[in-house]
């Protein structure tokens, strides 16, 4: 429907305009996300801090721009690590069948009964103390995109699983081609599509992830915003009600997750 | 008509009158407990929720008055110690019986005692007790006089017996017979316990009326202390001990004379470096943190006064060592605070061989100084603090990073590992007098943090502390043992092995609609007296803006 | 009838051998995660040099994982399922009481997210109004967007139940795939068809196209009930519900081996067994 593209042009056009204000965050703010202006902790918004100031003084607006960008550069990473990592195991499953196919769905089903959270607070805590909080931040989306891959596996299982039968893999496999050869050669190459979509729609799944382990303490080291860290403000529900621009991390969470769900038509989600 | 006005108004005029005995005998204290209470067995009582539930079952032979911080006798009418300050003999309440029935004698202390002294029990209460090798006597000559005769003299050994809940020898019941003002009727894991009163309490209010004045309490297991406060609010809950200061600040914005802030807190915040010789960190680190100067110059670098305004909004102040300015027969006030001085902080690092490379601070081989400082998740004041400080020191050139971890790593790197550079934590003083925390200040004790179960002192400033702390365990008089102690304080002073941030308020908020209540610095706070506490309706219900 | 008898009891034991293997990698995720075995207590002043030795010693008890995990699964063919070291109670009691919360709150939010996904994807393509469509896209697409923290948040404020967060989380993900199935489903020519000769929209759905939809809505069953048991446990972990998940996340943070075994073994169970519904669909293509 005509209306449905706009949508998307509009989601796109949204997002690659978050995306430039993150980048040029510094041209967009005199201050750095990490100044504290101890006189004026919990400020109103201002000329001066456009949208008021953290419990510490640091300003709000800095920090969620910076926030932005690096949520907006790690989640991709994360969910391209993740896809690959589906696409392979997802290829192998359903080009082989019999027994590859239930080792990988079961390592599918019992990676997404373990309880995810506590994975993740175990592996931080065994990174090294002394590492940069840029680092550590990699570290965190890198350890979610190792961990996130189970919800793709089953889509790329099911479209490999269709190619099965198809000539050019017959043909693959008359001529002796090597299975490791024939998965990235033959088979994902044809997956694309399906592997663009799982990537598209693992972005927002990471960034959430993200902010709920920040949320819990658990994410990007001080004093680097994440909008995990910056959703961690809500918690005082009662201050925020008083002081709705405090919402605005949220906000940006909301319109970015749902932008990038707009762009993506609802059919390629279905398994 | 006029007659009719004339009754009306009678009657207005003796209702009114009559407002202060609304709030009547009865109803339910409703508050919550942080955690899950891990036992009722009062010996092995190491949790703060079951230390609250103890607290309230519990009857003790000498009782702590919370409010005066003096002893009063409970269980026991009178006591006496002898000259050596090895026994101790008290003299009991007659007639009193145990929350089912059975008669309380000298019998049921003996057993008490010699069950917390046992020392496989491992009971923290009866550790406490313990100061020498060998038995402990314990002469029960009649029913209702006991004589316990310890191995070696107990520092403050009456106030000892204020954590020593009395448990009966012959009851069914076992712990669950109490001689305290409630007695549990309920538990449910998770959810809440409830406590009834308890019809045998020996207490009677001045005229003659009997305690406790409510019938039940209460206590929900609530770990989220945004929650507590929403339900507190909303008038679910009574009273909330050690609030938040952003959270009391609100609320008393919003709900003024709910609040009550009952003073500076015993309890600091304070960050170590990691002094451990064997430690896995690298030999320059090692050598930055061993030197007082460093430690010095990172404590003055410090700006406390920031601290205590954004952080705790002003319900805090600063702190330069263990003891709290409202302790006031142990604190030392001879010793001066430096306050901020950053020229002074970097003075002592350049006269420690540290150089600055523009903004950056370097030591003597060129290295980068660079520290990471790991604290306990969950908790936002700490986590802000550490962040305040990062920037503080930014100012002398200091790379510091934060990590928050949670508490079993953060143990475990304490205690086992010893893999880390220096930790923010708070410490808990529940006793005002300094002998509790002999295990932190011995250089061989278990919790001596920078360095622990050391074979001999490794500085001399710790074999100093070591002496004194032997010094004032078996001093003679009370002037000794504070002249002993003040040496410690100024020791701390100088060495900074411990930098201490702020001393805390004591926070704590209490609805309209109980009566009685008033919040102290000792723990338990606003339900110390919970045995005269009264519940009514609430008089000021709606009052939030 | 034999044969089915043989698939079914295949079935349950892959699921029994699955929930034991999960059990067992928690159990060694617990067991070499930093912190295990260090107690909180250790840090008392009060504790002579002794007891902290004792508790020292206790936190080592479990160590050999193998030799562990051996005693614990044959003392649970016996129905003991251990004791909990954080709680000093019995495992298998503090399960048994929290799981109805659970289950309780997890049926009541599938009901209730169900009933919701259902009636708004069936209105919006019969009625075939694109407002109401768009507007059911935006709803599901805004709270798909919503951390589940900030959904455990919302609900806390709002004094709402646990169930109702879970269906909040569920019900987004949940219309998208029936709005999916439906469509497809009204698109068959004989559907068309019916529709033609105007037999009522009632009917069509009841005897046409819940029939024919049927195995993807049993496979979505499944997986919303999982979707909803996995969103179940951050959320009571959250809003403090005496639930398998607030017990669950204790658990960890506390280390408490015997309980964290348990546990995993019923979350497995459960995931799993919901998600081989959706396994039969997949397996059996119609």
């Amino acid at each position: 429907m005509n209306a449905l593209k706009i949508m998307r042009r509009v989601s796109f056009v949204i997002l690659i305009a978050v995306f430039a204000a993150s980048l040029l965050a510094g041209k967009l703010v005199p201050y750095s996300h990490a100044t504290q202006f101890r006189e004026a902790p919990n400020s109103l918004p201002s000329g001066k801090h456009l949208l008021g100031t953290d419990p510490l003084g640091r300003d709000l607006f800095a920090r969620l721009l910076y926030g932005t960008r690096i949520s907006l550069l790690l989640a991709p990473a994360a969910a391209l690590l993740s896809t690959m990592i589906a696409g392979v195991f997802g290829a192998f499953a359903g080009l082989y069948g019999g027994w590859p196919q239930r080792v990988v769905l079961t390592a599918a089903d019992l990676s997404m009964a373990l309880p995810l959270l506590f994975v993740l607070l175990t592996l931080r805590a065994l990174l090294p103390l002394d590492i940069s909080p840029a680092l550590s931040i990699t570290c965190t989306f890198l350890l979610l995109g190792l961990l996130g891959w189970s919800s793709s596996l089953r889509v790329v299982w099911a479209s490999s699983r269709s190619l099965r039968e198809s000539d050019f893999l017959l043909m693959a496999r008359a001529t002796g081609c090597s299975p490791l050869r024939t998965i990235f050669k033959h088979v994902l190459p044809n997956l694309r599509p399906v592997l663009f979509a799982q990537f598209w729609i693992s972005i927002p799944v990471f960034i959430l992830a993200e902010a709920t382990l920040s949320m819990l303490g658990l994410g990007v080291m001080e004093p680097l915003p994440s909008w995990g860290n910056l959703l961690r403000g809500l918690e005082d529900f009662p201050a925020v009600s008083a002081n709705p621009w405090k919402l605005a991390p949220l906000f940006m969470v909301c319109l970015v997750v749902i932008c990038f769900q707009m762009i993506l038509p609802a059919q390629e989600e279905v398994s | 008509m006029k007659s009719q006005f004339a009754r009306l108004a009678l009657a207005g005029i003796l209702v009114f009158a009559a407002a202060p005995f609304w709030a009547q005998t009865g109803g339910e204290l409703h508050f919550c407990l942080r955690g899950e209470p891990k036992t009722f067995n009062p010996i092995l009582v190491d949790d703060d929720a079951s230390e609250n539930v103890r607290y309230l079952t519990g009857g003790v032979l000498i009782r702590l008055n919370r409010q005066t911080q003096a002893l009063e006798p409970a269980l026991a009418t009178s006591w006496t110690v002898s000259k050596d300050r090895r026994s101790i003999t008290f003299h009991l309440r007659k007639g009193l019986r145990f929350s089912d029935g059975t008669p309380f004698t000298s019998e049921d202390v003996a057993f008490t005692m010699r069950q917390l002294l046992d020392p496989a029990t491992h009971s923290p209460t009866g550790d406490a007790f313990r100061s020498g090798q060998g038995n402990t006597e314990i002469r029960t000559p009649s029913a209702d006089v006991v004589t316990i005769t310890f191995p070696a003299p107990v520092a403050g050994l009456e106030r000892q017996f204020d954590q020593a809940a009395i448990m009966s020898a012959h009851s069914s019941q076992k712990e669950m017979a109490v001689l305290g003002p409630f007695q549990v009727a309920e538990y449910k894991a998770g959810s809440y316990v409830l406590l009834k009163k308890n019809a045998n309490y020996w207490k009677h209010d001045s005229k003659g009326n009997s305690l406790p004045y409510v019938d039940t309490v209460r206590l929900d297991i609530q770990r989220n202390r945004d929650i507590e406060l929403m339900r507190f609010r909303r008038g679910e809950v009574h009273l909330i001990n050690n609030l938040e200061a952003d959270q009391f600040d609100r609320l008393q914005h919003d709900m003024p004379g709910i609040t009550r802030d009952a003073g500076t807190g015993l309890d600091p915040e304070q960050f170590w470096f990691n002094l451990r010789p064997s430690s896995p960190l690298p030999e320059h680190k090692k050598a930055w943190f061993r030197t007082t100067e460093f430690r010095k110059a990172v404590s003055l670098a410090i700006n406390r006064d920031d601290l205590c305004r954004v952080v705790y909004a002003g319900y805090a102040k600063p702190a330069y060592g263990p003891v709290s300015p409202s302790n006031h027969f142990w604190f030392n006030s001879a010793l001066k605070n430096p306050g901020r001085d950053v020229d002074a902080s970097k003075r002592l690092l350049a006269k420690a061989g540290f150089r600055f490379d523009g903004e950056t601070l370097k030591d003597s081989s060129g290295n980068r100084v660079e520290f990471t400082l790991i604290t306990n998740s969950g908790n936002k004041a700490r986590e802000r603090m550490a962040t305040m400080i990062q920037q503080d020191l930014s100012e002398i050139g200091i790379k510091m990073n934060v990590v928050t971890l949670d508490f079993p790593s953060l143990i475990e790197r304490m205690t086992r590992t010893f893999d880390y550079d220096a930790c923010l934590l708070g410490f808990l003083n529940t006793d005002l007098d300094p002998n509790g925390q002999m295990t932190v200040w011995l250089s061989s004790g278990e919790n001596h943090p920078w360095d622990p179960n050391q074979k001999s002192p490794a500085t001399a400033w710790e074999a100093e502390i070591d002496k004194l702390m032997r010094d004032q365990a078996t001093a003679t008089t009370e002037k000794q043992r504070k002249a002993d102690f003040d040496r410690v304080q100024a020791i701390v002073a100088e060495q900074q092995p411990f930098i201490y941030l702020v001393n805390k308020d004591v926070l704590t908020a209490v609805s309209s609609s109980v009566t009685g209540a008033s919040p102290v610095v000792l723990n338990p706070q606003a339900f110390w007296n919970a045995e005269v506490l009264r519940v009514g309706p609430a008089t000021n219900l709606g009052a939030q803006k | 009838m034999k044969a089915l008898a043989k698939t079914i009891g295949l079935r349950l034991l892959r699921l029994t051998l699955l929930a034991l293997l999960g059990g067992f990698l928690c159990a060694t995720l617990v067991r070499f995660a930093p912190g295990y075995g260090v107690d909180e207590r250790e840090l008392d002043p009060r504790l002579s040099h002794e007891s902290v030795q004792e508790i020292r010693k206790a936190g080592e008890l479990n160590s050999n994982l193998f030799s562990y995990y051996g005693r614990y699964l044959n003392k649970a063919a016996h129905g003991d399922f251990g004791k909990s070291q954080w709680l000093q109670q019995p495992v298998s009691v503090l399960i048994k009481e929290r799981f109805s919360v659970t289950a309780r709150s997890v049926l009541l939010g599938v009901f209730l997210a169900w009933a919701f996904a259902f009636s708004f994807s069936l209105a919006s393509i019969l009625s075939k109004s694109f407002a109401l469509d768009f507007s059911g896209t935006l709803l599901s697409g805004f709270l798909i967007a919503l951390p589940t923290a900030v959904v455990a948040i919302l609900a806390l404020y709002l004094r709402a139940p646990v169930f109702a967060a879970i269906a909040l989380v569920t019900f987004p993900k949940l219309f998208r795939y029936l709005r999916n199935v439906f469509v497809h489903a009204f698109e068959q020519p004989y559907i068309l068809a019916a529709r033609a000769r105007g037999i009522g929209n009632a009917r069509i759905i009841y005897r046409h196209v819940l029939p024919l939809s049927s195995p993807a809505l049993l496979a979505l069953l499944g997986i919303s009930l999982s979707l909803a048991f996995g969103a179940a446990i951050p959320l009571e972990a959250l809003c403090d519900s005496p639930g398998i998940g607030q017990l669950a996340w204790q658990a960890a943070l506390n280390r408490d081996l015997p309980l964290i075994t348990s546990l995993t073994l019923l979350v497995t169970l459960v995931t799993v067994a919901a998600n081989s519904f959706a396994n039969v669909k997949q397996e059996n293509p119609l």
